[in-house]
């Protein structure tokens, strides 16, 4: 502690107005207080009413005041450090060097007083909350320009400005004309949305008579005694593809549309520091992706899209949208040479021809085992249900053997989704793989939603060696990579051998050493 | 008794526990957690399940687990934590069912904060809680320090944060 009173500053506190705007705030959560209030008045209780104020006033200006009281910062040549907390006390440190941005604010009030709130933030984790990395609220102009000189000239730049408008280039790096777009609208059906319309139709849908699985839709639409009318109607089967047909539309319908409004126009130009997106139709969004701040790449594509050749690039940023994404499509359906000119504007290496590492079957077997208990309910009831239906009903009845029926229909259903999730794990399995591309980690993942991670190993911030009990017993472990930007988790190699996974982290980490 | 204890391998070994007091931390915790339950269990056993064959299932249940909670796990979660700080790297490893071990690099970490709360102070414990800009484990956190401990990593994992970021 001696050391450090030397490269620090005497503690500082708020200016006392700060206490107004906490009040307000504690004001906001005493709602009830209110209500209580009100209600005392109404009812006569003139007494009670006083006593509720009174007790208000009393205990959030006091807990206002304690507050503040126990709040205080240190300005040290390199660092600021922030003690706040009444009963768990918590002193943060916040380095200089660590700090991304200083923002400014003043209210009006504080403008009159020549007050400001002063906000740092350090790309670290809260903010992707919503949660200020710190803030000091209501300390003078001054100090406040102070502090941000210091922060700027211990990281040794000239302020930065806000990324400007830079000239576009004549030629777009990538864009998209209406043809492409309805094309990435065609792949834009999804089974969600599908699954949607199905939950749609068969719940809010039937009372407004758009279910296209009941017979009254399609004699509202169909002329009876037309021969198409006579076919749909005539029997289930039918029935039932028609209305499969009918969803398949809709759906294709709306992904075609979400495309359109989203991607119309879709324009990406090289500015000096990044890209410069232009996409919309009726709102035209202009980001500008600073390349430098750029995290991670996902190259993301299905079955269908990659036998045509297609897929879409995603960035994974520090530079926030509005929306709170980290990940920007930069591309959202492309072909590898164009994914490759994108890539290459920000100077990030094509893939190279790498050598790619499968992992253990464990992949496979850790979901099989996780999903075991299920898998051995459902079996049970399945069989318990299909001789309950098949042998029972001559003894109990009718209408307890059409319930056995559906029991054995539904038990039925999920055994087969239950399999087929482990179906699907071990095709994704087949595909799954890593590599060491120089200096950059890519794994490939997914068979149905196929995922290619492009990860720069210098953006690795943490890395965790995960091994769950089911995974002990198989000598398998996953590590999971922690990399800034939000919106896309999720980096890591699943179910390696634990001695590999040892190695892939020694590897990852040996540039820190 | 075994089956608890870390693997001892080349990396675990060097692993340093931290302070025996955040057993009662944790055994505190559970208390606070798992009273009220039994005080619920017992009530709703007299209440609802005494003319029924399940009655004094709950309480003896429920006293069962909290007595496992209180006097067997604390102390067994205290074995298996463990921290490291190497020349650039800060190791957290915990869990046995659900076994993480964590590296930072110390470059990497974007703030730190040492905070206590009323059960650190009762006990001297502190945790230190390391910042870093990842999404997934951004925040990283050692519970159980000496509070001096805790100020002496930070101060030395202050040294090594310097601007390379970006």
């Amino acid at each position: 502690m001696k050391e450090a009173a030397a490269t620090l500053g005497p503690p500082e506190r708020l200016h006392p107005i700060s206490l107004l705007s906490s009040l307000a705030a504690s004001a906001r959560g005493m709602w009830g207080m209110f209500a209580a209030g009100g209600y005392f008045a109404i009812q006569g209780h003139w007494f009670l009413l006083v006593v509720t104020l009174a007790i208000y006033t009393i205990v959030s200006f006091g807990s206002a005041l304690l507050r503040w009281s126990k709040f205080s910062f240190v300005v040290g040549q390199r660092e600021i450090r922030i003690d706040s907390g009444l009963l768990s006390r918590t002193h943060r440190s916040l380095p200089f060097d660590r700090i991304q941005d200083v923002t400014i604010e003043q209210n009006p009030l504080w403008r009159v007083l020549g007050l400001a709130r002063v906000r740092f933030e350090t790309g670290g984790s809260g903010g992707a909350s919503g949660e200020d990395d710190g803030s000091l609220a209501a300390i003078t102009l001054q100090r406040a320009g102070e502090i941000r000189d210091l922060v700027r000239a211990s990281r040794g730049l000239a302020p930065t400005a806000l990324p400007a408008e830079v000239e576009a280039e004549a030629v777009p790096i990538f864009a998209m004309d209406l043809k492409r777009v309805l094309l990435a609208g065609l792949f834009n059906f999804s089974l969600a949305v599908l699954g949607a319309l199905v939950g749609f139709t068969q719940t809010i849908g039937n009372p407004m008579g758009f279910d296209p699985f009941d017979m009254d839709f399609w004699a509202g639409l169909i002329a009876p005694g037309t021969p198409l009318g006579e076919f749909v109607m005539d029997n289930q089967v039918t029935l039932f593809v028609a209305g499969a047909v009918v969803l398949l539309l809709v759906g294709l319908a709306t992904g075609l549309l979400r495309s359109l409004l989203r991607d119309y126009g879709f324009r990406l130009d090289r500015t000096a520091t990044g890209l410069r997106r232009r996409r919309g139709l009726l709102t035209v969004t202009d980001v500008v992706l600073p390349g430098k701040r750029t995290q991670a790449a996902i190259i993301a594509t299905g079955p269908v899209r990659s036998h045509y050749g297609w897929s879409e690039l995603k960035l994974q940023s520090l530079a926030r949208e509005d929306s709170g994404k980290g990940d920007h499509v930069v591309a959202p359906l492309a072909d590898d040479p164009e994914i490759a000119d994108v890539l290459g504007a920000i100077a990030w290496q094509p893939i190279g021809r790498v050598d790619w590492q499968r992992v253990s079957s464990a992949y496979v077997w850790a979901l099989a085992i996780g999903l075991s208990p299920l898998l051995l309910v459902a079996g049970g009831q399945a069989l318990f249900f299909w001789y309950a239906s098949a042998l029972l009903p001559d003894a109990v009845g009718g209408e307890m053997g059409e319930g056995f029926d559906t029991m054995l229909i539904v038990s039925t259903l999920i055994l087969v989704a239950l399999v087929g999730t482990i179906a699907m794990r071990w095709m994704a399995w087949r595909r799954y793989a890593y590599a060491f591309d120089g200096d950059r980690l890519l794994v490939r993942s997914g068979w149905w939603r196929r995922r290619l991670r492009i990860l720069p190993m210098r953006n690795v911030q943490s890395v965790d060696y995960l091994q769950s009990f089911i995974d002990r017993g198989l000598g398998t472990a996953n590590l999971l990579f922690g990399v800034a930007g939000g919106g896309l988790t999720g980096h890591g190699i699943k179910a390696l051998p634990s001695e590999t996974a040892r190695q892939v982290r020694e590897q990852l980490l040996s540039r820190f050493q | 008794m075994l089956l608890y204890r870390l693997p001892m391998t080349a990396e675990t070994a060097t692993l340093s526990p931290v302070e025996p007091g955040y057993k009662q931390v944790l055994r505190v915790r559970a208390m606070i957690f798992w009273l009220p339950l039994l005080i619920a269990a017992i009530i709703a056993d007299l209440v609802f399940l005494l003319p029924t064959p399940f009655y004094g299932l709950p309480s003896v249940g429920i006293a069962f687990l909290a007595a496992m909670a209180i006097l067997v796990v604390p102390s067994r979660r205290y074995q298996r934590l463990g921290y490291a700080l190497h020349p650039t790297l800060l190791q957290v490893v915990r869990g046995w069912l659900f076994h993480a071990d964590t590296m930072v690099p110390l470059v990497r970490v974007q703030h730190i904060d040492v905070t206590r709360g009323p059960l650190d102070k009762m006990f001297g414990t502190a945790d230190l809680v390391v910042h870093t800009a990842g999404t997934h484990n951004s925040i990283v956190v050692l519970p159980g320090l000496a509070p001096e401990r805790a100020a002496e990593i930070r101060d030395e994992i202050r040294r090594h944060i310097r601007s390379d970021f970006e």
